[in-house]
This record gives structure tokens, sequence and C-alpha cells, in this order.
């Protein structure tokens, strides 16, 4: 199966808010999302380059690249209804569901 | 223990902006960070490119762009207007964009723990590809209105300020203006992190808008006070500082003489004008004012002394075909650098503008002679008479520590065919309440006599001179003024 969620989560060094932000999306998907996805962290202090090629203003910062259109959620994702909403996770949702029937 | 040296408080930097840096008296704090603050469209990203872009070319200063209004892209295309090449600088890494304008991208926030550290690395990133002496922050605001956590916006903005206050590099920066009040920009914290404050605004003018900047403070260091105007030209920002009143010691010599070569006039001069005097020509239309005074620049010439024509009454090409018909080519001088014109907008017009671009003019070609054709003028469009002594004041004294001689145009409301005596009548006019800042009054007036009109000419007054009392009259010429007999009625 392709990969259906591709992810990428700037952080800017290893710092308790990066730390939770990791841990919150991870949760979030295995919670909500069974299929395929993938996430790269990239830490802003070893790429700065990158940084700025993506406009990364504030850290922590989850960028969905994959499905359409591009979201960005901001801040360490503790508040999970902003999360699918990002992710457009509720939508994907009831497409399984229809799917199922 | 006792010091007796007064370390000097902040080392200023040149920005290299056309007339911004004698506006500040020697440009910005080096080192620190000065806020441009007006509201929109006045110019403060004009101003930011021009201070980066002045550094790279002018100082091989190199900078940085913090982009939080326009993108990269548009900022680009903008600039190429003036000329100013980007894509180059960028190749040739002088120059470093931070591009952090708006993004169409869905963005939420999830929670308000999170921070700016992204930026400030991105900034020092920047910074130090291209070893960066400048950097430029466009839109300060702009930041604010991006986050709904306004502290992590401030503490980035303290945090960034922090870090450059060790580095040496200086800093512009630009936030939008809102409200009435003095110098504050939306948040607050714009002024706090700026050591220095400009302030612009847009006004209104007769016909057309008028631009004007401010210093609101400079710590530790002088600014001259006062609202300067600006234009945005085609080449960037054009400053017109306030030119200070030059307290020199005058170089006025009474020993050396200016002449107008006309036989007649010089000794009725005592040899000429005083060097270093500003000079009335005082006369109804037609009595000859412009051809005397032109004569008296062309006389420069000859000898040897640079020239400006200040030609407000007509526009350069017919004061130029007026000359040529009396033999005087003036496009020859002005191509050979020896007589620069200058001419103004007469609506809206302005005494710190035109007393730029005459003393840059005179400056441009170290001119001993000038002409200002008319004073009346002025009066007509829309200075204020104070304006008009303020001007002259400013002028005379500038002339005077330059050692510069000058000619004032001034229409006389004198009456034609003023009857017997009564030759002065008119005289209680501009000229008089000019005089305290002229140092002398050359009249030219008509007559009608016998059937005739006779042209006159006297010597009112020439501070510390044996001038004649006389009056005389003269004719115009092919090849200029003649000066006849004395008159007696």
């Amino acid at each position: 199966m392709a990969v259906k969620y591709v992810l990428k989560l700037y952080v800017t060094g290893v710092t308790p808010c990066s730390q939770a932000a990791l841990k919150n999306i991870k949760k979030i998907l295995s919670e909500t999302y069974k299929g395929a996805y993938s996430l790269k962290v990239i830490d802003v202090l070893k790429n700065p380059k990158l940084a700025e090629d993506d406009k990364i203003l504030a850290t922590p910062t989850l960028i969905k690249i994959l499905p359409p259109p591009v979201a960005r959620i901001i801040g360490d994702l503790l508040d999970k209804e902003k999360v699918l909403l990002g992710l457009d996770l509720v939508a994907v949702r009831v497409g399984a569901l229809e799917k199922n029937k | 223990m006792k010091s007796t040296t007064k370390k000097s408080a902040v080392e200023k930097m040149l920005t290299g902006i056309r007339g911004l840096d004698e506006a500040l008296m020697g440009g910005v704090p080096k080192g620190r960070s000065t806020l441009i603050t007006g509201g929109t469209g006045t110019g403060k990203t004009v101003i930011l490119n021009e201070f980066l872009y002045q550094g790279i070319t002018q100082f091989k200063e190199n900078g940085v762009y913090v982009a939080f209004e326009e993108s990269k892209r548009e900022i680009i295309k903008n600039v190429k207007g003036f000329g100013w090449n980007y894509a180059s600088l960028i190749a040739q890494k002088k120059l470093a964009f931070v591009d952090a304008g708006t993004l169409r991208e869905l963005t939420f926030e999830s929670g308000r723990n999170y921070d700016l550290s992204p930026l400030i690395e991105r900034v020092k990133y920047a910074m130090n590809k291209v070893k960066a002496k400048r950097l430029a922050i466009d839109g300060l605001d702009n930041l604010f209105s991006r986050f709904q956590n306004k502290d992590a916006v401030r503490q980035a903005l303290y945090q960034i300020t922090d870090e450059l206050k060790n580095s040496g590099v200086t800093v512009f920066m630009t936030a939008e203006k809102v409200g009435s009040d003095k110098g504050r920009s939306r948040y607050g914290v714009e002024e706090f992190v700026a050591d220095g404050v400009i302030e612009i605004e847009l006004i209104k003018g007769q016909q057309q808008f008028l631009r004007r900047m401010f210093a609101v403070k400079f710590r530790g260091t002088g600014f001259r006070s006062g609202i300067v105007e600006f234009e945005i030209t085609d080449q960037g920002l054009l400053v017109y500082p306030k030119i200070p009143v030059e307290n020199v010691v005058a170089k006025t010599d009474f020993q050396v003489r200016k002449g107008f070569g006309i036989k007649g006039l010089d000794d009725t001069l005592d040899g000429g004008i005083p060097q270093g005097h500003m000079v009335l020509l005082s006369g109804n239309t037609g009595t000859g004012k412009t051809m005397l005074g032109m004569q008296f620049l062309k006389q420069g010439i000859v000898e040897g002394e640079n020239a400006v024509f200040v030609a407000l009454e007509e526009p350069v090409e017919q004061v130029k075909k007026t000359a040529l018909s009396h033999g005087w080519d003036f496009n020859r001088y002005e191509k050979e650098r020896k007589v620069n014109f200058v001419t103004t907008n007469l609506i809206d017009i302005s005494n710190d503008k035109l007393l730029y671009q005459i003393i840059s003019a005179a400056e441009g070609i170290n001119a001993k002679r000038v002409l200002v054709d008319s004073i009346s003028t002025l009066l007509s469009a829309t200075m204020s008479e104070e304006q008009v002594r303020q001007f002259l004041l400013q002028l005379s004294r500038h002339f005077k520590a330059k050692g510069i001689t000058c000619i004032m145009n001034c229409l006389s409301s004198a009456s034609f065919g003023a009857g017997r005596g009564q030759l002065l009548s008119g005289l209680v006019t501009n000229e008089m309440r000019l005089s305290s800042v002229t140092d002398g009054i050359i009249m030219l007036l008509f007559v009608e006599r016998g059937q005739k009109v006779k042209k006159l000419l006297s010597v009112l007054k020439l501070r510390g001179s044996n001038h004649s009392k006389e009056i005389f009259s003269f004719e115009i010429e092919k090849d200029g003024i003649k000066m006849g007999e004395k008159y007696e009625e």
C-alpha cells in the first residue's frame, strides 16, 4: 500500500516542547489513522537552509505535505482536535468508513 | 583618577542615502537599530532597500533582508524600477534574504507552546552566509498579526536584538504606524527594541503628495531636529536635509570684488560686488534684471569662476536662448561644467529642497557666483514672506561661509514713469523688508521722459563699500548692458 501521509516535523534542538510534539503526533496518528505514513523530523539548528526553504518561523511546526492541501500546525500538538483538523483526518476517516461499506 | 577626555557616545555610520546622513548629522548609530515607522505607502520599504543597496554598493557592507511583508520575489521585482539588480547581488553572496512573507497555506495553532527560534536561526544563517554588516527587517508588525502567542513574538524580537547588539550589525526595521500617537507603532515593542525612531508621513500638498520624515529619538546621539522632506525618485530616495545655519566665520572680503565686466557699472560699485555678498537686484518687469544677472555669471565664467543659475522665472531652454542671442553660450558652459542650472516645481515649493538643490549645484562645480531669478517667484508661489526671509538667511550664511557671491533678482513695484523727485517712491516694498538679510541693493527702473522710456540704475546700498550714489541711465544692447550718462533731471 502506498504511503498516504507525508509529514515533516520541524524542531529546534531537543527541547521538552519538541519532544512533546513528536510524542503527541505519533499518538494521534496511531489512534486515529491506521494507514502508512512517513514522518520526517528536521532540526532547524542542523538544517537552517531547509527551514529557510520551507519558510519556517516557529517550532514545533508540523507540515502535512500529502495528501493535499499542504497545511501547517504550529505548537506542541496537544490540542488533538486542531491537529485532526489540520491533517484533514476527519475527512479521511469518513472516506475510509464509506469504503468499508 | 581624573579623566579629561570625554568618550564619544555613539559611533555613527553613513547610510549612503542621499541627504539622510546630513539630516542625521553623520548617519545612524553604528551597530544599533533604527525603526522606520509610518502609514501605508509612505515609503518605509524603499528606505530599507536603499539602506541595504547603498551599503553593498558604496561601502562593501553586505546585507540581509528579512521580509515579513512582501515575498522575496516581489521585492526583487520592485527594486528593478530603481535599476538595482538584487538577483546579481544574491548570486555574488552580497545579499541574502530571509523570506518570511505571509504564506498562502492553511496554518493552524495547536496550543501556545511554541517559540520563534527558527526565525532567529534563519537570520543568523543568512547573516553568516554573506558576512552581513547591515540587516533590514520589513514589517515587524506583520509578524505579530500572524501568531496568537504575542509573547513568543516579543521574546523573539528581544532575543534577536540581544544577538545583534554584540555582532556590530546595524539594523533598519519598519513597522506600520497606526493612530496619531507620535512614533508609536502598533505593538509598542518596536520602539523598545529600537535605539532610534524615524517617523515618515505622506501629506497632501496643493497638487501632489509630499513625503516628510523626522527623527523621533536617537539614543545617545545627536540629530538635527525638525521635519525634512524627501522624495522617491527613479534612482531611489532623495532626502532634503535642513541646511544648518553656518556659524563659521564669513569669508566676506571687501578687497575682492566680483565685477560685471560692464564699463561704468563696476566703477559705480567701487570695483564690483564684494566677495560673499548677497545683493538684491530689484526692478520692474522688463528692466533687464535677468540680463544683468546673466552678465554677472558670464563675466565670472570668463574669469574662471563657475556659476549656478537658479531659473525660477523662465524655462532653462528659454534662458539659454536669450543668453545665446547676446553671444553667451550657456549650453556650452553647462557641457563644460562651468554652469549648473537649478529649477524647481513652483507649486508645493519647499524651502529645504530648493536650498539643498542650490547648495549641491554650487558644491558640484565649486561655483563662486550664483544668480537666483527670482525671489519674487518664490513669494508669488506658495512660500510665505517669512519662509523667503528664512530661505535668504540660510542661503546667505552658507554662501558667506563658502565665499560665494550671489545676486537675487526681485520684481519691484517701483512705478513706471515716476514723476519728478519720485523715482524711488515705490521702494517701501519687498526690497526694504528683505533689506536686513541682503548686503546690497541695486535698483533698476524705467522713467518716461521726453516721449521716451529711459532705463535707470542706482546702487541703493552696498555694505562696506564706497559706492556711487548717483543714478545712471543704461541700455540693453546686442552684447549686453551698456552704461550711459549720469541721469539728471
